[in-house]
């Protein structure tokens, strides 16, 4: 009798194999939860959260293991070495900050554990031709390519530098300086600040007696308020402000209506966009968070929904690598393929946007 | 560019690290303890005039005539419960225990107020006046530096003319002593910890309109508050006062001239070399304590 129940068991599980699929898969995703850049940290986790809800309406069930790396680079590579070796993991979503991803990546190929890095600017992470990083996001050119296009209409001639001397910073200012020159604007100031002082008006005066036609801006959440405030007390006007992405891009910055007014910043992703679900995605997460999602939430979402689609059915390390190589999706986020491209591999040739802040709300003005 | 414009900016700046390094060093003066939660003291400052603004709608100058006994009462417990224990204890407990408390109160403030900085925005956060020669001043910079002068100008009173103040000067010059004159010196640590950690709130209370509230805002003034003891000489008050100051002109100065890549170098360059020319700090008595 047993053996008959047995074998009509196993016959079953021939019939209907979806049902009596194993253990959902393991999938790791490291974010900055606390630290410095805990605040766009949320917005990523809010994100993902919201992929795993839709991918289990739809059946495919995962189990993620969160780690946070608190923005420190040391940390991220901890727990990564810990998602791989002791969880078992067949792929990892994160971390947040450039810094942590750069260091992530330069190891991914040793654990051969697939990386996809959501929202990370700094080029490097995907120039090194690692062979198990993906990246959805558009690089540190990207940013200041696409502010630069908006504005050329209005033919600056002078640009100011002015950012937080971390790995993001810096990276996307020597693209900014590489664009600047193929566009002929000359560079009259370029001030490199150390993040969370109080008193940024000697760097900004510096600025303004330059008198720049634009000034680029790359600053983390709080100090793009602190930045723009003591600008417009010290009476720094430039034709425009441009800021690329994290701390311009924030609901909190854009709320600053006296000194967010008019600035421009690139971003990876808006609500208003024409990309499938990305209005339906900014409706949701705002009755869910009470709060608008920034670029974070999305790029977040949308890599955790093609990391665990493709992992459910790929179900090992090796063969998601080849998965995430060969596909293609379509989503919030626009069309995505993973391709190699210039000095890049595995890169998604994402297009960025320009948002410029009009009473407290983004609008988005590039592409037109 | 004006050479008057970094000069100005740098004093007013200054002002605010001369509020936090008085505190500290006062402390030190009285207790011969390096205190470690400073800058978590100063964030609870911030959080404070942040709540005293958006829930009771009070300015976050005039905040300061609830935040200054509420500090001090706050204080004033931390020494009678946890920090008289180790006053007679080696240097490291001490340290030990005040980075602790500081832990305690930088991680409770992440559990109840969120990562998210806060900002404060009033009507004047962003506001300026100017003078001749292009020069513009900050008017929550320069309402901070003017309370600061008000509150160092009575705390100077305070230890001048009355005879706590003076007590605790008496304490401060030689704990044995002072006790032998029938001074209560365990009541003295205690208001000495209660005026610093009042001193610390101030500061980060009167800092909090111009820069953004967050829990672990208080770790980079920390270090600052110490280099303007060390520069001051630990334990003078005159000593922290004139330190703060001479930190602000040095960083706008450097970041002016120079680049704000290059500012902290000069600052420590410049302490290093007070360190050894006069080891006592500059307005330090020599021969130390023991």
């Amino acid at each position: 009798m047993k053996k008959i129940f047995l074998s009509l068991v196993a016959a079953a599980m021939l019939v209907f194999p979806a049902l009596v699929q194993a253990a959902p898969v393991k999938i790791g995703f490291i974010n900055s939860i606390t630290g410095k850049e805990a605040q766009i940290g949320e917005n990523l986790t809010n994100g993902a959260l919201m992929a795993l809800e839709d991918l289990r309406a739809k059946h495919i069930e995962v189990e993620l293991i969160k780690e946070d790396d608190g923005g420190d680079p040391k940390n991220a590579l901890a727990a990564y070495e810990k998602l791989v070796t002791r969880d078992g993991v067949i792929g990892v979503v994160g971390p947040y900050t450039s810094g942590c991803a750069n260091v992530v990546a330069s190891r991914a190929d040793q654990y051969k554990v697939p990386l996809l890095v959501p929202a990370a600017a700094k080029e490097e992470i995907t120039m090194k031709g690692y062979k198990f990083v993906f990246r959805l996001n558009a690089p540190a050119n990207v940013y200041s390519k696409v502010l630069m296009d908006a504005v050329k209409l209005f033919k600056p001639k002078t640009i100011a530098y002015v950012y937080a001397a971390t790995d993001f910073g810096v990276s996307t200012v020597k693209t900014a300086q590489e664009n600047a020159l193929k566009m002929g604007l000359k560079e009259v100031a370029n001030e490199k600040y150390q993040q969370g002082q109080p008193d940024y008006r000697p760097s900004l005066s510096k600025v303004k007696a330059a008198n720049p036609d634009l000034v680029f801006l790359v600053s983390y959440d709080a100090d793009a308020i602190l930045l723009m405030r003591q600008a417009r007390e010290i009476g720094l006007t430039p034709k425009a402000f441009l800021g690329a992405g994290a701390g311009y891009t924030t609901a909190q910055f854009a709320q600053q209506t006296d000194i967010s007014n008019l600035v421009v910043s690139a971003t990876q992703w808006t609500d208003d966009v024409n990309w499938p679900g990305a209005a339906n995605f900014g409706l949701r997460y705002k009755t869910k968070f009470a709060k608008d999602p920034s670029y974070h939430a999305a790029c977040a979402y949308e890599a955790m929904r093609i990391m665990v689609e493709t992992a459910s059915k790929a179900r090992s390390a090796v063969k998601l690598r080849s998965a995430l190589k060969t596909g293609s999706w379509n989503g919030i986020l626009g069309p995505v393929k993973f391709e190699d491209y210039g000095s890049f591999t595995n890169q998604n040739n994402h297009s960025m946007l320009v948002q410029q802040i009009q009473n407290g709300k983004y609008e988005t003005v590039y592409p037109a | 560019m004006s050479f008057l414009q970094p000069l100005l900016s740098g004093i007013l700046t200054g002002g605010v690290y001369a509020l936090a390094g008085i505190g500290m060093s006062l402390v030190f003066g009285v207790m011969n303890i390096s205190n470690f939660a400073h800058g978590d003291l100063m964030m609870l400052g911030m959080y404070m005039a942040y709540f005293a603004f958006t829930l009771l709608h009070i300015d976050p100058y005039l905040s300061l005539v609830l935040i200054i006994p509420t500090a001090f009462f706050f204080g004033f417990m931390l020494e009678k419960l946890f920090i008289n224990r180790v006053i007679h204890h080696p240097h490291q407990n001490q340290i030990l225990l005040t980075i602790g408390l500081g832990l305690i109160m930088s991680n409770t403030a992440l559990l109840a107020f969120t990562s998210d900085p806060k900002i404060l925005t009033t009507t004047y956060s962003s506001s300026a006046f100017n003078l001749p020669g292009d020069i513009s001043i900050s008017l929550p910079l320069l309402f901070s530096f003017l309370i600061t002068c008000v509150i160092i100008s009575i705390l100077y009173l305070f230890l001048a003319k009355t005879s706590t103040g003076m007590a605790l000067r008496a304490t401060s010059q030689n704990r044995e002593a002072a006790q032998l004159m029938g001074i209560n010196v365990a009541k003295m640590s205690a208001i000495a910890f209660g005026i610093g950690t009042a001193l610390a709130a101030t500061a980060g209370a009167l800092i909090a309109p111009t820069y953004y509230i967050h829990p672990l805002a208080g770790h980079s003034f920390l270090l600052k508050a110490f280099t303007i003891c060390v520069l001051g000489g630990l334990g003078s008050v005159v000593g922290a006062g004139v330190g703060g100051i001479i930190i602000g002109v040095v960083e706008a100065m450097s970041s002016t001239y120079l680049s704000t890549d290059w500012k902290d170098v000069i600052v420590f360059v410049l302490f290093l070399a007070v360190l050894l020319l006069r080891p006592e700090g500059l307005f330090g008595k020599k021969g130390g304590r023991s």
